[in-house]
């Protein structure tokens, strides 16, 4: 504890200052992520039912989407948005150019995709395997594969792949630190900034470990407490 | 043809940082992995609770975070070494961190954390009763791991380990950002450079995606050698 | 036949799992040839004894001779311990186990769970284990089997390559533990042929069973375990045709 003592009383690196640039970052990467998960969320949802489709042409190219985008770096995703966006002819002159010539929509842009790749593919999976009988019972009463998909199949399906939705959106929070490459302030981009003002790696990435990792226990916590509620179905009762 | 502008080495040579990266810190990671799955199935309260601090610890914390703290950090922590050793000894001993034994030091510790949590619930699944028989035929602890708990875990951990294989694949692009020349960092200079980030960005995704479908290839055929004497009737 | 060592010799094992003491000061005596019957109710103790004679389960109290050796214990945080792993490993690779629910290697041949623990406990050359492997593999009627794996087999078959596991070897004494009570009814009479085989033989035998028919025709003793005590002990013409205690004559009464 005499490092972090010593750390208090000669504090010239945690000043109002410096704490302002951490604050402006954890508000960049809140937006970040839920922007893109949010995005991501509603593609998601119609793409994972098309992946499952019977035509080639239709769940081909989704599929390709997903692998393409779960087989490569965000890093590299973020670097074709971010660097090529300029070479789309007449972009510049679009009302579209003002965001996009910052940092911030291109890293939007390629979280998104990322997230719904991925949150697709995890749909998928729990929609591929609901359980036959739940689907020839609605269909023994009647039910369309539509009214099926919406009243059955899919409210289970969700319900099963919460806790795989948990974990990327973890991912996510994680993966979002890379915004950082492309000259955004977010949390990591301002350890970096008081790292390279103090040079005091220890207390400048420390710090954001720390924030990074109350946010991971905020989303785990508010997973779980989702979980407990809509999956007390799955729970052997007791007694 | 795709005209490289000349960074057609380069880039092949990042290929090989990108390959030799990935590999090197998958062994630490295993290594690592099954020292913190062992630790936290031991009986002593202690390594139980570092295992349990380093797993969550480092789940919690982005990879880059962790990778700048580490790199960052253990520079200055190298410097502050060497002033100690120039002022007490006399010796005038210098260490620049090595970029890429960083990456792998950093890499191979994220992961280790993974792959305790993936060999645990491994260890956890091996039936009890093949170990017991083990020992009730007079074999050493080490005998029995090396013969019959390791390669039944095997079957167990492989699905987890080659998912965690597939992220760190994709993890040895951020060591680009710290300075080592892999082959997302010589892209990322040559789009800088010539303006056309698509002729170096794509390939190297391109290499991406092969070197993770050869993967996956390899953990089936490894799939099937682990899975022999399973569900077969 | 006074100077061989008797193969093993158990004094006052005693053994509790939290407040419940399941054994309650246990001996036997295992002389060259025996076969010795462990009967009893489900919780009477008899498995837990079985198991504390090759330390699978830890004793809180008694003594273990095996050869001739005794077992050395230390007291740890942990409870009652062996001194000395070596010794146990030593002394386990003499006495071989048949479990319940066969418990053969998942992952090798038939064949090679017969020759593993030769090979790497007893370092034996594998040429030499092979041979003895496919040998006693005949034994037990399944040479067809030699290359299939165990979730290949059924379990009577699984459990006849079992023992020839246990017999490649060669102990001082074999432990079995309900080595029929995991099979379908059809299949207990094949395992328990190999059993009566290895009886006639002189094998010496210590076998938790359920089976009073076989208990009866070749045991040298039989011993009745009611709440980790020994109720009743003594040639099987006595405990199991004449029993004296009430609870054993209850026990053994015809169930229809």
């Amino acid at each position: 504890m005499e490092w972090f003592n010593a750390l208090l009383a000669d504090n010239r690196i945690f000043t109002p200052d410096t704490l302002g640039y951490y604050w402006e970052g954890l508000v960049t990467t809140t937006q970040l992520v839920f922007l893109s998960l949010l995005v991501g969320l509603v593609l998601a949802v119609p793409l994972s039912i098309l992946r499952g489709s019977k035509h080639k042409w239709i769940k081909l190219p989704i599929y390709t989407y997903t692998y393409v985008f779960r087989g490569t770096p965000l890093l590299i995703q973020l670097y074709i948005i971010y660097y090529g966006v300029v070479f789309f002819d007449g972009i510049q002159e679009t009302f579209l150019w003002p965001m996009l010539r910052e940092a911030f929509y291109p890293a939007l842009i390629a979280f998104t995709l990322n997230t719904a790749a991925y949150t697709t593919e995890i749909f998928h999976g729990a929609i591929k395997s609901t359980a036959r009988g739940e689907i020839e019972a609605a269909r023994a009463y009647g039910m369309s594969p539509g009214l099926t998909m919406r009243r059955i199949i899919l409210p289970s399906a969700f319900r099963r792949a919460l806790p795989a939705y948990g974990n990327e959106v973890i991912f996510m929070l994680h993966a979002s630190a890379i915004a950082s490459v492309v000259t955004l302030m977010d949390i990591t981009g301002a350890a970096r900034f008081v790292y390279a003002r103090y040079y005091a790696p220890f207390e400048a990435f420390l710090f954001a470990a720390a924030i990074y990792l109350c946010l991971t226990f905020a989303i785990l916590f508010f997973f779980r407490h989702l979980e407990k509620r809509l999956l007390a179905h799955l729970r052997p009762q007791s007694g | 043809m795709l005209d490289l502008h000349g960074y057609g080495p380069r880039l092949l040579e990042g290929a090989g940082v990108t390959i030799q990266l990935a590999v090197l810190s998958l062994i630490l990671a295993i290594v690592l992995g099954l020292l913190t799955a062992s630790a936290k199935m031991s009986r002593s309260w202690l390594l139980h609770k570092v295992a349990t601090l380093y797993t969550t610890v480092i789940r919690g914390v982005p990879d880059l975070v962790l990778m700048m703290l580490l790199f960052f950090g253990g520079q200055m922590a190298l410097n502050v070494l060497t002033d100690i050793i120039y002022d007490r000894y006399g010796v005038d001993w210098y260490v620049n961190l090595n970029a890429f034994a960083a990456g792998v030091l950093t890499i191979g510790f994220i992961f280790g954390a993974y792959m305790g949590e993936t060999f645990r619930g491994a260890f956890m699944a091996v039936d009890h009763g093949q170990i017991e028989a083990g020992k009730a035929y007079g074999m050493t602890p080490w005998l029995v791991f090396r013969r019959i708990r390791f390669p039944l875990m095997m079957r167990h951990a492989l699905p987890g380990l080659s998912n965690n294989w597939m992220v760190l694949l994709k993890t040895t692009a951020l060591v680009s950002v710290i300075g080592l020349t892999d082959m997302v960092r010589v892209a990322a200079e040559a789009s800088r450079a010539t303006h056309e980030p698509f002729t170096f960005l794509l390939p190297v995704a391109a290499i991406y995606l092969l070197i993770a479908s050869i993967s996956e290839w390899l953990f089936a055929y490894l799939q099937k050698r682990y899975n022999v004497g399973f569900g077969e009737h | 036949m006074a100077d061989t060592p008797i193969p093993l010799e158990v004094r006052n094992i005693k053994k509790r799992f939290g407040d419940t003491e399941v054994l309650k000061g246990l001996s036997l005596q295992a002389r060259k040839g025996d076969v010795i019957t462990l009967i009893g109710a489900s919780g009477s103790g008899k498995s837990t004894f079985l198991r504390c004679m090759n330390l699978l389960e830890q004793p809180d109290d008694g003594d273990l001779i095996v050869h001739g050796e005794a077992v050395q214990f230390k007291q740890t945080r942990h409870g009652r311990e062996p001194a000395d792993w070596k010794q146990v490993v030593r002394m386990r690779a003499k006495l071989s186990m048949v479990f319940q629910s066969f418990n053969l290697w998942a992952h090798m041949t038939l064949l090679e769970n017969v020759i593993e623990a030769p090979i790497h406990v007893l370092g034996k050359p594998k040429k030499e284990a092979i041979e003895q492997g496919r040998a006693l593999l005949e034994r037990v009627g399944l040479t067809a089997r030699a290359d299939a794996y165990p979730a290949q087999m059924s379990g009577g078959q699984q459990q006849r390559g079992a023992i020839a596991r246990a017999l490649a070897m060669d102990p001082e004494v074999m432990l079995f533990d309900e080595p029929t009570s995991a099979l379908d009814p059809e299949l207990v009479g094949d395992v328990l042929k190999v059993m009566h085989g290895l009886a006639d033989e002189g094998r010496t035998m210590v076998v938790v069973t359920h089976e009073m028919g076989f208990a009866r025709d070749v045991s040298s003793q039989v011993i009745y375990l009611h709440q980790g005590v020994v109720e009743e002990a003594g040639p099987p013409q006595d405990v199991l045709v004449n029993p004296t205690s009430p609870r054993l004559q209850q026990f053994l009464a015809p169930k229809y």
